[in-house]
């Protein structure tokens, strides 16, 4: 007969404060049920609201690890993105925001952890040690993550370059990156504008899984990740 | 509902009529005005470290939130103290599930705070029989829901994970909270609840005073044999003494029955305590939480009621009944 193991939550230990700003942070079921309501509403939303439609939704995996990698140009990507996710899946899924806009103050902590369920990459310290984090994370537990490689929203609505933080977090892994195109959240909701308009039509485009196990974790394998998971999302793009 | 009934679970007119409540309220206000003069005072003496006053003030503030989160549902009547009692259970099976890894079993976690939901309906109803029934019911629907995750492995750590948090924060807590249906309440659970904390205090104090044997050192390394005895003698006196006034014109007004009660509070507030700290042991965990600086979580204060709120319920049962003047089944008739 085996021992028993316990597995203590990540986040035991600190306080409510610190909790809700932790990449550690794992909620239980009152946490689960808050999401549940959130996604569920905003889901009605921004079908009510938007013209939304997902394309490629068989290719999500059945189950985690994965992360979703996408274009980022609009507040609403990740909640668009989580709502393309099916919702037997969706409890496991973390996007991860910036520290600096999401978790600046405790009521923003709050909405981000609370309702949205988000893990903070906070800008000024997202070097390996983070990325290392984030991934025995995805790894251990195991989790998805909605991330958006280009480190910041299109001011402009156009694509920039990846960045290498995401071949640092699935390098040499068997988690697998699904590349998502968004479009029509950008005129949804610019970054100028302080609340979205409606009637604007958005569409998800899912592309294939990439896998990234033989390729090795060092700073050529991340620019390489990087690389190809940039290629994928700009093929789904030119592919409208 | 009569004017009894509604006067027990909802007035507040009679919250201060036994002198118990009163001198209670009055010596636990006096403690806490006097407490930030003495350590002000210690301080300007220069005999407090900065590390000692920080540690003090943190936990003086603490209490600030337990003594209102303790006494304030007792004098606001027993439909408040049961559904505190309710919550308590509740937030102790979060601390529970959280250190476990229980909380990764939604379903298993669902039945258990369900569970613990029909205890307090079950309480506030005074349905005795619903209350008793619950326990192999919820066990029951532990285990059988628990297949549904379709995991063998882990199957007996997650089923017993859950039963013994029921059994511990829903079935063990709502004997607390079923003490609220006796028309003699407050002073009831006053007296309890004082006696409880002050079997830490006076742990506590003899320990440090006299402590040099350890009780049991794997499992909590700072008890002492001289702490636990300390307790059970001075704990038993208090409980003894001011239990006289509790239960005056009853038949649990002896001497014997009331030293009885007084070792019963002790023995069972310290194995309580000791219970918990076995677990945090196995677990490997220092606090339960950290939701109250000082003190960790809610289960590191409230251990010591988890076994002695059944304890008394019972002692005070067989001899004399619980709430027999009191209107049952209050909300499902019957």
């Amino acid at each position: 007969m085996d021992d028993w193991r316990y597995k203590p939550a990540r986040d035991l230990g600190l306080p409510l404060g610190q909790r809700l700003r932790s990449i550690k942070r794992e909620t239980g079921m009152v946490g689960r049920l808050t999401h549940r309501a959130w996604w569920a509403a905003m889901s009605a939303y921004l079908r009510c609201t938007q013209k939304l439609t997902i394309h490629g939704q068989e290719h999500l995996p059945a189950s985690p690890p994965f992360i979703l990698a996408a274009n980022h140009s609009s507040h609403l990507d990740a909640v668009v993105l989580a709502i393309a996710i099916p919702p037997a899946l969706r409890w496991c899924v973390f996007p991860i925001a910036a520290g600096d806009t999401f978790f600046e103050t405790p009521a923003h902590s709050v909405f981000a952890a609370g309702a949205m369920n988000a893990l903070p990459m906070w800008r000024k310290n997202c070097g390996r040690h983070a990325m290392e984090e984030l991934r025995s994370r995805l790894l251990d537990e195991p989790c998805g993550f909605i991330l958006f490689p280009e480190g910041t929203r299109s001011r402009s609505g156009e694509m920039a370059a990846f960045r290498p933080g995401l071949g640092m977090i699935v390098a040499g892994t068997v988690a697998p990156v699904i590349p998502v195109c968004l479009h029509g959240t950008f005129d949804a909701w610019p970054p100028q504008a302080r609340r979205p308009r409606r009637g604007q039509r958005i569409e998800v485009r899912i592309g294939p899984a990439l896998e990234f196990a033989g390729v090795a974790n060092d700073r050529e394998g991340w620019q390489r990740i990087a690389g190809e998971v940039e290629s994928a999302v700009r093929a789904l793009k030119a592919h409208r | 509902m009569d004017d009894s009934t509604r006067q027990r679970l909802f007035g507040v007119t009679h919250a201060l009529d036994h002198p118990l409540v009163v001198y209670t309220l009055v010596v636990l206000g006096a403690l806490l005005a006097a407490a930030p003069l003495l350590f002000l005072a210690l301080s300007a003496a220069g005999k407090m470290s900065p590390a000692l006053r920080k540690d003090l003030w943190s936990r003086y503030f603490s209490w600030l939130v337990f003594i209102p989160m303790m006494f304030g549902p007792v004098l606001l009547g027993a439909a408040w103290t049961i559904a505190a009692v309710g919550v308590l259970g509740i937030l102790c099976y979060r601390e529970f599930a959280r250190a476990t890894g229980a909380f990764r079993f939604p379903i298993t976690s669902f039945v258990v705070v369900l569970g613990i939901v029909m205890v307090t309906f079950a309480t506030f109803d005074h349905w005795y029989g619903l209350f008793v029934a619950l326990t192999p019911l919820t066990i029951g629907l532990i285990a059988a829901t628990a297949i549904l995750a379709d995991q063998p492995k882990g199957y007996i750590q997650r089923v017993a994970l859950g039963i013994v948090a029921f059994l511990l924060f829903g079935v063990c807590y709502g004997h607390l909270g079923y003490l609220a249906n006796d028309t003699n309440f407050r002073p009831l659970l006053v007296w309890l609840v004082a006696s409880v904390e002050l079997n830490d205090i006076f742990a506590y104090i003899t320990g440090k005073s006299f402590g040099r044997r350890k009780l049991v050192p794997n499992t909590s390394p700072n008890k002492t044999v001289a702490g636990a005895l300390g307790a059970l003698v001075l704990t038993t006196a208090f409980a003894a003494c001011i239990g006289h006034f509790v239960f005056r014109s009853t038949v649990l007004d002896t001497p014997v029955h009331l030293v009885t009660l007084g070792a019963l509070v002790s023995i069972t507030g310290q194995l309580g305590d000791l219970t918990l700290s076995s677990i945090k042991r196995d677990l490997g965990i220092k606090d339960w939480a950290a939701t109250f600086p000082g003190h960790g979580g809610l289960l590191d204060r409230f251990n010591s009621l988890l076994f002695a709120a059944p304890a008394v319920f019972h002692y005070i049962g067989y001899f004399q009944g619980v709430g027999l003047t009191q209107h049952p089944r209050i909300m499902t008739g019957g």
